[in-house]
């Protein structure tokens, strides 16, 4: 990675080096001095404290996570599915490709069903997730999860999570009232274990119970 | 994925000052394809600005027809009353494209600019002009079964791979951008480019050019409109070729026909020599054959994409069945 | 009450025992326990498929913020299994994960970064560059074949006269290739690894605990007591975590250079080089038959691709061998090292790939005799096994045909080609016969009961998915005579009594044996506890006896194993897929509209587990015959596909209803419990159904799968 050279000549020689973190540029560096008390700066410039650089890259973050508010610090590129995951540690929501190919990853941001592999965590300040874990009301199972347990909607059960959250959105929608309509709009959660029949049964007979879902 | 500095737009001037001023700087919004990139390395922003709650998400009667943000997304717009009513086709391309969470999150602007899903793109230890200029094209002589058959260059093969830009193609929509030196507007014909020489860019956006929206202007046409998607899979997949088909027939002639492809070029490839060879007359299958014939004219391909001359064909005149509702 | 309990529970259709873990997120697979200290490791891929590594950069990465330590060949700990292996039996160098400087295929792990969290470690990765010194690869097996070897485990076969077929009146000879398949289960191959002292525990995708600990008790010549491996909830394998790969080592490698635990996920892309995929083969068959279609020989030949490290084969002839009665049979086999990575068993490995040939070949050589080709099966049908000269322990295919025929609606078929339309789609029925091996291995179980009268079984065996645990649970209550919400199954932990691995459709048969065996040998003890003969012993006892005897529990941990039956049988589970598709005349778009499976596979344990994996199954047929190929750019050796956008697993809309029917009739000889297995017989031999169904539909016979519309119009 080809490192830009600073035109500020108060920028370390480290920096210049690039014998410190590349991503520490100039301008994040000017911004911390104006922010930071001045044994902080001098850590900054020595560089070598790697744990005040980390604060200063990352950036507040307030969501809503199944009712739950979480005021967390991020670094822009954590995804809302590895802050789910390895910092909330809510594991329901699974990864499966990472890039928005499988579903398995999909969790409802403001009652609209997403993959959250694609999504930067930064970008949903403010915003109400909900995953596997929140849909079901205490002891009792949501509707769809207990019609996918009623019709084998599964079998390894890894990408389960991801299409009981797209089955319930799918539903709320209106997508859900044909099964060959349900086929399509559940075509972005793949299932390798083939239970496709089975989680089409599911999500109909719930659409036509007409239960709230 | 590199670190980089993230900052949220509140206005659309920022947003573009905020692109103008660094040199390595994105927009980003629905972010399922540039996250995408970022993650394959073949996008190293040092910055992203976050342009999701700039209010572009609007979906309105104008006195010319419909406007749609940029920010709309994709989802809104393929369920939105008034694209159903004026322009179903748009509605029909969009849900044959990707999959409902993608569409959930993708937005019209984004869309627009999604690039091409290449393999040698997306690999980043394989050639490829469009992502490091000179390093070759690595599909020219490789797997090209996906490739282009119409406009490529000797740099680039690659296909555009939306299915929304095909309908609003074949729409005669116009794009409206907010630059550093003020909005212009631009057919949508326009806005994506062959790859000629220089395949790295895949659209006419000038530095710092932020997508506003794009008008599609009204049409009475509604009723014989088809969008069909030739792929891998019955869903989820890339298209080996799409049609966007919208005719005009009364009385059984055709007034007037919109037709544009998709998996064919590096942009939306509308086919108006083939429009034009329908006009006047009657909707039979013959007809619809000449039309295709004439719209494959032309095509170049390689080793693993010739099927396409025909299947592009047959796409056609599958489409214009579907449209015209002729058995 | 007793006549109640009596009621035997096997094959009700029950829910899964974890089903509620599974819906609610619950399950906890595992790279998802919140482990203290976790430090996260991301394997850097090699570019290139043949040659040497001159030069390993890593300063960058070294300097990346979070960045713990960086693993290359130049620094890996040397293990001492790995030494003792280096070398394989060729005298060829074997492929060790930084066991050295030498490239065997693209995508080769060249270094493993740890850092503090995934994203510090998946950044610092990009910035390792490495350099080679390029060899001439070779990943084409086409071009290769010249290069075919007959594999050390010699797997030729002939009975009776050589290529007789090519003296028979009516032939067939053609040839079919089906393309590397990738397994990609849902959930990524991943391995968390931390040591105590010296004592690991690892929690790895694996389909048995058991093997998983022997691989890493040899490689770090540790003994059983220093080796924890836990596997409980599998997100899919279909046959890649069969073995213990070369990223699980690094791991365990890693966690004790850094000395905090370490978590690997591979990506989705390299599961595509790095967790084996089902062989590229190409494979002739040559069929010659009487003009009454009376099978005079048959002839298979497989070219299959393996690596230039190592030897991998399958059984993709022996379907060939039995499943017909033709007096003559010549089968080859050879396999064309290549640079890439291993191939692993993958569902069905072998017979999957086999019967795609053997019932398409059969299929053609129907038309050519004009005879239906359930009316030519039925005619070839062997009564007995033709290869061993053995009965078969149980065979009911007869009754899959009819059955299936039925359910299909195949007297709608026209043996016209292209003779049926349903507006513009072309309409064709088609069937394709499995079999596979059903086999019954060693396996113990620990059954234990509580004076509060709850039972609990442990067994080091597995559940990728088809629900392990809940027809043990049913084994147990159908064998004591107790409801099944009193009695629960463990599973995936290498502490727990040994099993073997989930694989080749043998787990109900072995572990099923081991809780049926142990749930009587229980029964015997309360017996004897309580000095009450078999008719006196009711459920309602058992707790009784414990409190009597003021213990507060019973214990037993019972082995079982099968004896010499299968000197005396030859012993498969068989099956007939039907299905009927829809072609477009047009775009050449297939779609299967219909699928109907029938099986005989003895004893089904729970309907509704079973049913589901058979539909899982035909989803995987219908993949291989319509979406599924790796493709590689032979001049970078390359995959050029190697993810889930362009790599097409089905998708819902891609999968009709499908029907899952079982003959259910109990195997006498197999097991206690009657069973053959079903994991394997589910897909092998649905690809050519389909395959057949399209030739039905238009008249074009397509050789080379996956059936995509560019072949058709």
């Amino acid at each position: 990675m080809a490192s830009k050279k600073p035109d500020n000549a108060t920028v370390s020689d480290e920096l210049l080096n690039g014998t410190r973190r590349d991503f520490l540029k100039q301008s994040s560096v000017l911004t911390a001095i104006t922010l930071a008390p001045t044994g902080l700066v001098k850590a900054a410039e020595s560089g070598l404290d790697e744990k005040i650089a980390a604060v200063f890259e990352k950036i507040p973050v307030s969501l809503t996570v199944n009712g739950v508010k979480h005021d967390v610090s991020v670094e822009p590129r954590v995804t809302l599915l590895d802050l789910l995951r390895e910092q909330l540690h809510l594991t329901g929501t699974k990864k499966g490709c990472d890039r928005g190919q499988c579903g398995a990853c999909t969790v409802h941001v403001d009652g609209k069903r997403v993959n959250s592999c694609l999504s930067l965590a930064v970008m949903h300040d403010g915003h109400h997730i909900t995953t596997i874990e929140g849909l079901a009301n205490g002891d009792e199972l949501h509707p769809l999860q207990e019609a996918f347990i009623k019709h084998d909607g599964f079998q390894c059960g890894y990408c389960t999570p991801g299409q009981i959250m797209s089955g319930v959105a799918c539903i709320r929608e209106g997508h859900a009232n044909t099964e060959s309509n349900i086929r399509e709009y559940m075509s972005g959660n793949i299932c390798r274990c083939g239970a496709y029949p089975n989680i089409v049964k599911a999500i109909y007979e719930v659409s036509k119970g007409g239960q709230k879902v | 994925m590199n670190q980089f500095e993230y900052i949220r737009a509140t206005e659309q001037a920022a947003a573009v000052k905020a692109l103008v001023k660094d040199a390595n700087t994105q927009f980003i919004a629905g972010g399922t394809n540039l996250i995408d990139l970022m993650k394959m390395g073949v996008a190293k922003p040092d910055k992203l600005v976050d342009i999701t709650r700039l209010p572009l998400k609007d979906i309105k009667k104008t006195p010319t027809g419909i406007h749609i943000g940029a920010l709309a997304l994709n989802s809104q717009v393929a369920e939105n009353s008034l694209i159903l009513q004026h322009h179903p086709v748009l509605a029909l391309a969009l849900n044959s494209g990707a999959t409902q969470q993608l569409r959930n999150m993708a937005t019209v602007g984004g869309n627009m600019l999604q690039r091409t899903r290449c393999g040698y793109f997306f690999d980043v230890n394989m050639p490829c002009n469009k992502r490091e200029p000179g390093s070759g094209c690595g599909a020219i002589g490789g797997i090209n079964r996906m490739h282009a058959i119409f406009g490529a260059s000797e740099s680039c093969i690659a296909v555009h791979p939306s299915d929304m830009c095909v309908a609003l193609a074949a729409l005669d929509a116009t794009v409206t951008v907010l630059g550093p030196k003020g909005e212009r507007r631009m057919p949508f014909a326009d806005f994506h480019r062959l790859p000629g020489d220089h395949p790295e860019h895949d659209n006419t956006l000038q530095k710092g050019e932020l997508i506003l929206g794009v008008d599609i202007p009204d049409a009475r046409q509604t009723k014989n409109v088809a969008y069909l998607k030739v792929r891998d899979r019955t869903s989820y997949a890339f298209a080996l070729v799409s049609v966007a088909a919208v005719l005009n027939i009364e009385g059984g002639i055709i007034k007037n026909a919109k037709l544009a492809m998709g998996g064919v070029a590096h942009k939306p490839w509308r086919l108006h020599a083939a429009e034009a060879s329908l006009i006047g007359k009657q909707a039979t299958i013959d007809n619809f054959k000449q039309a295709a014939q004439i719209a494959m004219q032309g095509a170049k391909t390689y080793k693993y994409n010739e099927f396409k001359v025909k299947l592009g064909h047959n796409t056609i005149v599958q489409a214009l069945k579907t449209a015209a509702s002729v058995a | 009450m007793e006549k109640e309990l009596k009621k035997s529970v096997i094959g009700e259709p029950m829910d899964r025992v974890d089903g509620r873990l599974k819906v609610t997120g619950a399950a906890t697979y595992s790279a998802e326990f919140n482990i203290p200290n976790l430090t996260y490791a991301v394997l850097v891929s090699g570019t290139i498929a043949s040659g040497t590594i001159t030069a390993i950069d890593t300063r960058a990465a070294e300097r990346a913020p979070g960045v713990l330590t960086i693993i290359t060949h130049l620094n890996a700990p040397q293990l001492a299994g790995y030494q003792a292996s280096a070398i394989a039996a060729n005298g060829k160098p074997n492929y060790r994960v930084f066991g050295g400087d030498k490239i065997f295929f693209n995508g080769q792990p060249v270094a493993m970064v740890v850092a503090d969290t995934f994203e510090r470690a998946t950044y610092a990765a990009s910035l390792v560059k490495a350099t080679y010194q390029k060899d001439e690869h070779k990943t084409s097996l086409e071009d290769n074949l010249a290069n075919a070897i007959s594999p050390s485990r010699g797997k030729d076969y002939q009975r009776g006269a050589i290529d007789a077929y090519k003296t028979a009146p009516v032939q067939v000879e053609q040839t079919y290739m089906l393309p590397t398949e990738v397994h990609s289960p849902m959930e990524l191959h991943n391995t968390t690894a931390m040591w105590d002292g010296d004592k690991v525990t690892v929690y790895t995708k694996s389909q048995g605990v058991k093997a998983t600990q022997q691989s890493i008790m040899n490689t770090f010549k540790l003994t059983d007591d220093k080796v924890q491996v836990n596997s409980r909830f599998v997100g899919g394998a279909f046959g890649s975590a069969l073995r213990t790969w070369p990223h699980e080592i690094a791991t365990v490698m890693a966690a004790k250079k850094v000395g905090r635990p370490v978590k690997l996920l591979l990506t989705r892309e390299q599961q595509f080089t790095m967790v084996g995929y089902r062989p590229k083969t190409i494979q002739k068959i040559g069929l010659g038959a009487t003009a009454d279609g009376q099978l005079v020989g048959i002839t298979h030949e497989s070219y299959s691709q393996s690596s230039v490290f190592e030897e991998f084969t399958e059984g993709s002839n022996n379907v060939s061998r039995f499943l017909y009665a033709s007096p003559n049979v010549t089968t080859r086999y050879k396999i064309i090292p290549l640079n890439v990575g291993a191939p692993a068993p993958m569902r069905g490995p072998g017979e999957a790939t086999g019967a795609y040939a053997i019932e398409s070949a059969l299929d053609e050589l129907s038309y050519k005799l004009n005879i239906d080709p359930i009316a030519l099966r039925l005619k070839n049908y062997a009564e007995n096994d033709p290869e061993r000269n053995l009965p078969y322990s149980s065979k009911y295919l007869k009754e899959c045909y009819s059955i299936g025929a039925e359910k299909i609606g195949w007297s709608n078929r026209s043996q016209t080609p292209g003779a049926v339309k349903e507006g513009d789609w072309l309409v064709g029925y088609g069937i394709g016969c499995g079999v596979f091996g059903a086999h019954r291995g060693r396996a113990t179980a620990k059954i234990r009961i509580n004076a509060d009268g709850n039972v609990n079984i442990q067994c080091a065996t597995a559940d990728i998915g088809p629900g392990t645990a809940t027809s043990m649970v049913l084994i147990a209550s159908d064998a004591l005579g107790m409801p099944t919400d009193k009695i629960t199954f463990e599973l995936g932990n290498s502490a727990f009594p040994q099993a073997g691995q989930q694989g080749g459709s043998s787990t109900v048969s072995s572990v099923g044996s081991a809780v049926h065996d142990a749930s009587l040998a229980l029964k015997k003890k309360l017996m004897e506890l309580s000095g009450k003969t078999e008719s006196d012993l009711s459920p309602g006892n058992y707790t009784d006896i414990i409190k009597q005897q003021n213990l507060p529990y019973l214990e037993i941990t019972q082995g079982s194993q099968g004896g010499d039956e299968g000197s005396k049988y030859s012993m498969y589970s068989f099956s007939a897929h039907f299905c009927k598709v829809h072609v477009h005349s047009v775009t050449g778009q297939v779609k299967v509209v219909k699928a109907v499976a029938v099986v005989d596979a003895g004893t089904i344990i729970n309907h509704k587990t079973a049913g589901s994996q058979m539909i899982g199954g035909v989803v995987g047929g219908i993949g291989m015959a319509l979406t599924e190929e790796a493709l590689f750019d032979d001049r970078y050796g390359r995959y050029i596909n190697g993810n889930f956008a362009d790599y097409h697993v089905p998708v819902h809309a891609d999968v009709p209803d499908i029907e899952a029917v079982f003959i259910d009739k109990p195997d006498p000889v197999l097991n206690p419990m009657g069973t053959k297995g079903i994991g394997e017989i589910s897909i092998i031999g649905f690809a050519p159904a389909i395959a057949n169904a399209v030739y039905n539909a238009t008249g074009k016979r397509v050789r080379e799968m996956p059936i995509t519309p560019d072949k058709l119009i």
